[in-house]
């Protein structure tokens, strides 16, 4: 009896469930504090990585790269070159301010590209001139608006902060005030919480707040997020095909992250047969296989086939015989290889190290916090722009080489790749995708051609 | 020697034409990399071979290969099945913006590289079915974003979060004419709006975004190239469904122009600080209507033209006679709709948008003979995300914003015609 009217009961309720109106998607709600996971650290950049999350909502650059690889406008909203892309000028946007309430001005810019512009700058010389911000080059500086779209160029308020806000932030490291959609709150115990910038020259962000909790270590992290103490978090390519098979939602970037081994061309391996015996002598196959599940697009050319059609020139085979054949005989002295601190990427650095062995080099892998002078590094890349030209100067600038690719033609790119990659002094093994999953209450949320989630168009269902 | 080639490429493809053969897409990146392959290995023989790394369809490789073939012979190239010393591997390759067609010249231990870039192909659409189809034609595309715009005459005025730009009608198309700042003293939404109306007088326009008013104006004989625009802050409510209205011009316009009924001026205050209007109309519904984010009239006859609003928990109601009724079969709806008379089936279908978060939205016509809507056409593919949509001012179409996957604003005008 009482199993009837429970079946009466649910067959009613589901009537009635069928007859409601099913909601129509609306469009983003403002309000809500969205609460990210990630294994690194919220601020700090580490690494090769090309900056962190929270940067990018806390910053502008001059340009930003558009889904075709194009640059395009942010806080300059137009550029011209001169004098054979010798000079450049770059007009400011007007009315655009800091988070501190302070304007926009090109000195500010000049200031603060400056400051972080290290040794490896695209240009000679910045400049401010009235709304207008110069760049001269010693050599010429074709690409000059997408390398500024780069993280290595965000637009901050330098200077001292107030000391009484600077307190708040605890441990944050450099400045701390750009123009960005979200403004830094407070940072403490591993945990920065950003809020919206009401006045934030591209419309005031969905989200109130943004929460990022860092070095989570990706099984912490699918932990808060099926309990929903997380609502974003970051999933490595070699965890991707589990995230699918738990039924995770997840949003996926093309292959952006190159795998390469940067290669000492002094000391130990000056030799170029040692370094093109190295090449020969890894099995990008198995460590894509193995240790990224497959995911990964395996690479022996800088930039990925999606970006210019011409990779499958650059033979990625393993060839042990002829690695072998390119030591000949020679015992080089025991060899370091060192890499980042994630699990996977050591995984890979061990496998390499066994490719290695086979060939004859006596190999010592060293973990993270291994001396940097390693005679091999593993890296992972980000590429930062879709557009081969830009893209390729931006790589080879990332391992230190200045090398201003105007080629346009596919045949030009090829051979500047190619030219590169006979010095054998970085070889690349894998481009992996970018991945996140989030919870059923993000909307909206879109990567950035380089695969970073854009939190600032990302909303909460019914926040509002 | 150059030129020599080059005519060489230039007859070969139109003696191809002359032949009587319709020309193909792939004759002159065919040509073109003969023509390199041919310079650098010079007159002889070389085998080929041609693999399909692209999304060229695997039945169209060996029309290639005869193509190239062809293109090779005439420039002294011979292709031979026996063994040669010189191989040719020609690989059709592509990547995101266009296809790349490489061959690789081996001599010996020597490899060369030539390339051609090929322009993507045009994607075929499927031809919708149903009750009426949709079709879209692009009235503008623009790198800044696009609240809303309004044609007429010679002009077209187009809505951007922080200036009014208006476009002469030229041979070639839309040309910008003038910009004007809003002047906003307020900081812009993330999801800003906006809405344009002809004026009342028929002889400018009234604009209405967050916090603001602009209204246009012109006394002259060339009244596209003489527009005065004023400005103003405003809290006013902005007008959403407006009455037909006769234009400078002398044509009537007006969303309820096919029926001879009477259409009061619906406007609603909007919150200037977030994406929706308050709820709060400048009539008497008779009951407290919801936050909502879009509202549309539905002409059904002169009697019955009940209001449609879909509130910002994403419920689609009808205001009819006081009563908020729900509407049911809106699943699929996006966010943005509205009315268009297109003279098929009812008279006036209620136009939505998609709701799926991919780039490539559709719109969708849909009867609304009761409380349900009813597909009425195939969905129209969009060529990324709707931000806005509005009713032409004679109400046959209507117009939608695009944000493409290049964040470039495209604004399409979709009309449609009976099956």
């Amino acid at each position: 009896m009482r199993w009837i009217v429970f079946r009466q009961v649910a067959i009613s309720c589901l009537l009635v469930a069928l007859a409601l109106p099913a909601a129509a998607r609306t469009r983003p709600h403002y309000g809500g504090t969205l609460k990210v996971e990630i294994e690194g650290d919220p601020w700090t950049r580490t690494g090769a990585q090309p900056g962190s999350i929270a940067r990018r909502l806390v910053f502008d650059s001059l340009t930003r790269i558009d889904a075709d690889g194009v640059a395009a406008p942010a806080l300059a909203i137009r550029w011209a070159s001169e004098n054979d892309d010798h000079r450049w000028q770059f007009w400011l946007r007007p009315g655009v301010h800091f988070q501190d309430g302070s304007t926009l001005t090109s000195a500010a810019v000049e200031e603060s590209l400056t400051g972080s512009c290290g040794t490896n700058c695209p240009w000679t010389a910045v400049h401010a001139v009235g709304s207008m911000v110069v760049f001269t080059g010693d050599a010429p500086i074709p690409n000059l608006p997408e390398l500024l779209a780069g993280d290595d160029f965000l637009i901050a308020l330098a200077g001292p902060a107030n000391s009484s806000v600077a307190m708040a932030m605890g441990p944050l490291i450099g400045p701390f005030i750009g123009t960005g959609a979200f403004q830094v709150e407070s940072f403490s115990n591993g945990a920065l919480t950003l809020t919206a910038n009401e006045s934030s020259w591209e419309g005031r962000p969905f989200l109130d707040k943004i929460e990022i909790a860092g070095h989570k270590s990706t099984r912490d992290q699918v932990l808060d997020l099926s309990v929903g103490r997380a609502d974003l978090i970051e999933v490595p390519a070699e965890q991707l095909r589990q995230a699918h098979e738990q039924r995770l939602t997840v949003i996926a970037s093309p292959p952006v992250d190159l795998l390469a081994l940067a290669v000492a061309d002094g000391d130990v391996l000056s030799n170029p047969n040692l370094r093109a015996a190295i090449a020969l002598a890894v099995d990008r196959m198995a460590i894509s296989n193995v240790i990224f599940q497959k995911q990964g697009e395996i690479a022996a050319s800088l930039l990925p086939a999606s970006v210019t059609g011409y990779s499958f020139l650059f033979p990625a085979d393993r060839d042990l015989n002829k690695a072998r054949e390119l030591r000949g005989g020679l015992t080089p002295p025991p060899i370091t290889l060192s890499t980042e601190g994630r699990p996977a990427m050591l995984l890979a650095a061990q496998r390499i190290a066994l490719n290695l062995r086979e060939a004859g080099f006596n190999v010592q892998v060293a973990g993270a916090g291994a001396p940097k002078h390693a005679d091999i590094v593993l890296l992972r890349l980000t590429l930062q722009s879709n557009q081969p030209q830009a893209g390729l100067e931006s790589l080879l600038r990332r391992v230190g080489v200045a090398i201003p690719v105007r080629e346009n033609s596919p045949a030009g790119l090829f051979r500047v790749e190619r030219d590169f990659l006979a010095t054998h002094t970085l070889i690349p093994l894998l481009y992996l995708p970018r991945a996140y999953a989030v919870s059923g209450r993000v909307r909206d949320l879109r990567l950035s051609h380089d695969g970073e989630p854009l939190l600032g168009g990302a909303s909460i269902q019914n926040s509002q | 020697m150059k030129l020599g080639w080059l005519i060489m490429v230039v007859a070969s493809v139109l003696m191809g034409q002359a032949a009587g053969a319709a020309p193909s897409p792939w004759d002159q990146p065919a040509a073109i990399l003969a023509d390199q392959i041919a310079g650098m290995l010079g007159p002889g023989q070389a085998s080929l071979t041609v693999r399909n790394l692209s999304t060229i369809p695997n039945d169209e490789i060996p029309s290639i290969r005869r193509l190239l073939q062809q293109d090779l012979k005439a420039r002294g190239v011979l292709v031979s099945d026996a063994e040669s010393a010189n191989a040719i591997r020609v690989t059709l390759s592509e990547n995101v913006r266009e296809r790349l067609w490489v061959a690789e010249m081996v001599e010996g231990n020597e490899t060369r590289v030539a390339m051609v870039h090929v322009e993507p192909g045009i994607s075929q659409r499927a031809q919708p079915v149903g009750g009426l189809t949709l079709r879209k034609q692009t009235v503008l595309t623009s790198r800044e974003p696009v609240l809303t715009a309004l044609e007429t005459a010679d002009s077209l005025i187009a809505v951007e979060p922080e200036e009014i730009v208006i476009y002469l009608h030229t041979a070639e198309g839309w040309r910008e004419q003038k910009r004007v700042g809003i002047g906003q003293k307020r900081p812009l939404a993330r999801d800003p709006r906006g809405v344009i109306f002809l004026s009342s007088s028929g002889d400018g326009f009234d604009i209405f975004v967050a916090g603001m008013a602009c209204s246009g104006s012109n006394q002259s004989a060339k009244p596209a190239e003489d527009w005065t625009l004023r400005c103003r802050e405003s809290d006013d409510p902005w007008i959403l469904v407006q009455p037909p209205v006769t234009q400078a011009s002398g044509a009537t316009q007006g969303a309820a122009t096919q029926m001879d009924i009477s259409v009061t001026p619906f406007k609603a205050f909007y919150n200037a600080a977030r994406n929706y209007f308050t709820g709060v109309v400048n009539f008497s519904p008779g009951i407290d209507l919801p936050p909502f984010y879009s509202a549309a009239q539905l002409v059904r006859s002169a009697s019955d033209a009940p209001m449609l609003i879909e509130g910002i928990d994403g419920k689609v109601q009808i205001l009819d006679n006081a009563v908020l009724k729900p509407v049911t079969g809106t699943r699929d709806w996006g966010s943005d709709f509205a009315a268009l008379q297109s003279g098929c089936g009812a008279g006036t279908q209620i136009v939505a948008s998609g709701s799926g978060e991919a780039l490539g939205d559709s719109l969708r016509a849909y009867e609304l003979p009761a409380q349900e809507a009813i597909p009425a056409s195939a969905p129209l593919a969009m060529d990324g995300t709707v931000t806005a949509m509005w009713s032409a001012p004679d109400g046959k179409s209507l117009f939608a914003v695009v944000r493409n996957a290049a964040d470039q604003y495209e604004v399409d005008r979709v009309s449609a015609s009976c099956n």
